[in-house]
């Protein structure tokens, strides 16, 4: 649990249990909430598009959290799960008629018990076992979605219908700011509800399983139980990752949930800080943000390093690693970490704590 | 808390490596692209176009001199008082051959107010082909798949050689000619692009009512020697192996064939059907087949010159950048005649006047590289015929012009 700014006593216990303790978190929180609402009004369509990649990749991210860094089971499956939540909601509200909200909570249920499913090698399974039960389950997942020529119709690929409810349609012009609103509204309850699980015995119960099994169980928390919710609940939030990925891009292919994608999303949770909500919102926006601005600054320097511009897909992917590596020696527990100890920093300055 | 940590640490470092590696594989040739580019100084007049290139990622071995022949396209163009005195701005990205960064610098050059695309794959063909059409931004690319050329479902797609399916139609027409009942072994590349002629060569021999065998094999992306996909075929009995993949693992599959002594006969379809197949083959890819819509530059064509010309003027040799850099140039040739036709006519240059005059246009001629290019309101398919040629004494050699799928 994350330490509280001294000098505040909860005399009732919603005062305790409220999320805002300080006038710093409001302050925070009301700052932080004019730049939301100010972003799409001040970004360009390119940009407002990273940021909508971002929002999509921050719902994914939460949910790897919850497994990896909340119930320290490793996985690498996430590419796997993301595949089957953009497939499932694409098929429904394509083939099956769906109006798109219902699809996708759907594409959540079916991609929840996939991961139960996949959660079942980890009741015996630890460690670098496990990762590999996930990876495998990885392959097994894209290769099905190559293979199943149901699937796409053998096209290869599968269409998903646009964005729309009751016959209101995503305008093109307006595309990518309508979409941030309905990004923003789903990531925001979606951290909320897990900020909260995580108050709740059930959370707690996820902890205990990472920090300790065979404690966990002395005190009577039931680890079947609590590795296959928490599997059904991180797959569900990937799920719903995967759906929104779907009807964003409007087309689906197993191109974009290879394992390439798993390792970026544990990337995002390294970098963001394992078990911290917040963090995989930090994590996600920092690993999206790194492409597109080294992009822009070799096109800014194309004259005088051209060998920048000429390198620069490698040199992404080098920079993603290079900076993994670097957070791991220096800042383990990543960007959540890093912003608490600026945060404290100036809160108690001139003093040292 | 801290015990996965260096695991998934020592995971990352692995998984990271391998995605370097891939920037090495090409050599050579960068400077010119990147003068076409500097070149076109930005101005309000300039008319903008968004090219994707693949310069280091899995078709990188032909997508680089495709890029390269583009470029030196526009920066010819350019050089020649543009198009009506209107100068193109080359707006060209390395995407590595992957989906989300071809959608990212779509939005990108969305935004740069691109009027056209000129893209590259398969995969981002499809991906990017509703949002051309609801962008209204006509996009040429070199797939060549089947589903682009039909304006009812992608009305800002354009495609200016035969479609992989004509191809592949091609290829069987010539194998049933000289050996009627033989077994064909289709090897492709695992992709939505290796795919996209393999269920319609399928339906062709049932139409055609060929007596030919046909099986299709996925070749697996890096893989060092395909010798367990020849087993197979050779368990099938095939005579005849049909490659849609580049020119790398066909060469590899070549040299696999002459390694074993095994009597089967590659024949490459556009995207193994070049320089390269010869040059990382060697002797083993002597007696193969080729069908490739665009005349090598070793067989001369009258369509070769100016490309040659450009080529010499600028210190390179076209015979090296081959057959693909002569592609981009005159898939780009095709596109700037179509820009060229809006501003004759008088209007803006806006994406659905660039489709109209795409479609109304004069079949382009393109001097014997490849048979003229038309487009209708009802059929992007610009060309049908590919050239069939053949590997003798270490060289390209024509054997048939202007082939047609037998109709």
């Amino acid at each position: 649990m994350p330490s509280r700014a001294t000098g505040i006593d909860p005399r009732s216990y919603e005062a305790d249990l409220r999320l805002l303790q300080t006038r710093g978190d409001k302050l925070r929180l009301a700052l932080g909430l004019v730049a939301i609402l100010a972003l799409p009004f001040a970004l360009n369509n390119y940009w407002l598009g990273i940021v909508n990649a971002i929002g999509i990749a921050a719902i994914g991210a939460i949910g790897l959290n919850i497994l990896v860094g909340f119930t320290g089971q490793i996985s690498l499956g996430q590419g796997g799960f993301l595949a089957v939540g953009a497939f499932s909601s694409a098929l429904l509200a394509g083939r099956g008629g769906l109006p798109i909200p219902l699809a996708v909570a759907a594409a959540v249920v079916v991609t929840a018990a996939a991961g139960v499913i996949v959660g079942l090698p980890a009741l015996r399974l630890k460690g670098l076992y496990l990762v590999i039960a996930t990876l495998a389950s990885q392959e097994i997942i894209v290769f099905v979605v190559r293979r199943w020529r149901w699937l796409t119709g053998g096209q290869g690929y599968l269409e998903a219908p646009p964005l729309g409810v009751l016959g209101w349609h995503v305008q093109r012009a307006a595309f990518e700011r309508t979409w941030y609103w309905v990004i923003l509204v789903t990531a925001a309850l979606g951290a909320l509800a897990a900020r909260n699980v995580f108050r709740t015995a059930l959370g707690r119960s996820f902890m205990a399983v990472r920090d300790q099994e065979v404690a966990a169980s002395t005190i009577g928390v039931n680890l079947t139980r609590a590795k296959l919710t928490a599997f059904a609940l991180s797959s569900g939030y990937v799920g719903l990752a995967g759906a929104l990925t779907a009807h964003y891009t409007e087309i689906v292919t197993w191109e974009r949930f290879t394992l390439d994608v798993s390792v970026q999303y544990v990337g995002m949770i390294i970098v963001g800080g394992l078990g911290s909500i917040a963090g995989s919102i930090y994590g996600a926006a920092f690993l999206m943000l790194v492409p597109p601005l080294l992009s822009a600054l070799a096109d800014a320097v194309r004259d005088t390093a051209p060998f920048l511009a000429d390198q620069l897909p490698a040199l992404q992917v080098a920079a993603v690693g290079l900076i993994i590596i670097l957070f791991l020696r220096f800042e383990p527990r990543g960007l959540d970490r890093l912003w608490r100890r600026i945060r404290d920093y100036f809160g108690s300055w001139p003093f040292r704590y | 808390m801290t015990r996965p940590i260096p695991l998934i640490g020592i995971l990352l470092a692995c998984s990271t490596l391998p995605a370097c590696k891939q920037s090495g594989s090409t050599s050579g040739g960068a400077s010119e692209t990147k003068a076409a580019s500097a070149e076109a100084k930005p101005g309000n007049d300039d008319i903008v176009l968004g090219i994707l290139a693949d310069l280091t990622g899995a078709t990188a071995d032909v997508g680089k001199p495709y890029n390269e022949g583009m470029l030196a396209y526009i920066d010819d163009l350019n050089t020649n008082a543009g198009i009506k005195g209107r100068k193109i701005r080359a707006l060209s990205e390395d995407y590595a051959y992957k989906v989300p960064n071809a959608e990212e610098k779509y939005k990108k050059y969305l935004q740069a107010g691109a009027v056209a695309i000129q893209g590259w794959g398969t995969g981002d063909s499809e991906a990017l082909r509703g949002k051309v059409k609801a962008d209204e931004l006509p996009f040429m690319s070199a797939s060549y798949a089947e589903v682009l050329t039909d304006p009812k479902q992608s009305p800002y797609n354009f495609v200016v050689a035969p479609t992989y399916s004509d191809q592949m139609r091609i290829a069987l027409d010539q194998i049933a000619a000289v050996a009627p009942d033989a077994q064909v072994a289709v090897f492709h590349h695992d992709s939505p692009f290796g795919m996209a002629p393999v269920a319609d060569g399928e339906q062709w021999i049932k139409d055609r009512g060929y007596k030919l065998g046909y099986k299709d094999y996925a070749m697996k992306g890096g893989a060092t020697d395909y010798v367990g996909l020849l087993q197979q075929a050779t368990s099938q009995g095939a005579k005849f192996i049909v490659i849609q993949n580049v020119s790398s693992p066909a060469a590899t599959v070549a040299r696999d064939v002459a390694a074993q002594k095994l009597d089967m006969k590659i024949v490459c379809l556009n995207w193994c059907a070049d320089e390269l197949f010869l040059k990382l083959a060697g002797p083993a890819a002597e007696g193969h087949w080729m069908i490739q819509p665009f005349a090598p530059p070793a067989v001369a064509m009258p369509g070769h010159e100016p490309v040659r010309a450009y080529c010499k003027a600028k210190g390179c040799d076209l015979d090296a950048k081959g057959l693909h850099f002569v592609q981009g140039w005159y898939t780009m040739h095709v596109m700037a005649r179509g820009m060229a036709k809006v501003l004759a006519d008088g209007k803006p240059l806006t994406g659905p006047n660039l489709r109209g005059a795409l479609e109304a246009m004069e079949p382009v001629d393109t001097g014997g590289v490849t048979g003229p290019v038309r487009f209708s309101a009802d059929s992007h398919r610009g060309a049908m015929a590919a050239g069939v040629y053949k590997v003798d004494a270490g060289k390209i050699v024509a054997v048939a012009a202007a082939v047609m799928p037998k109709r």
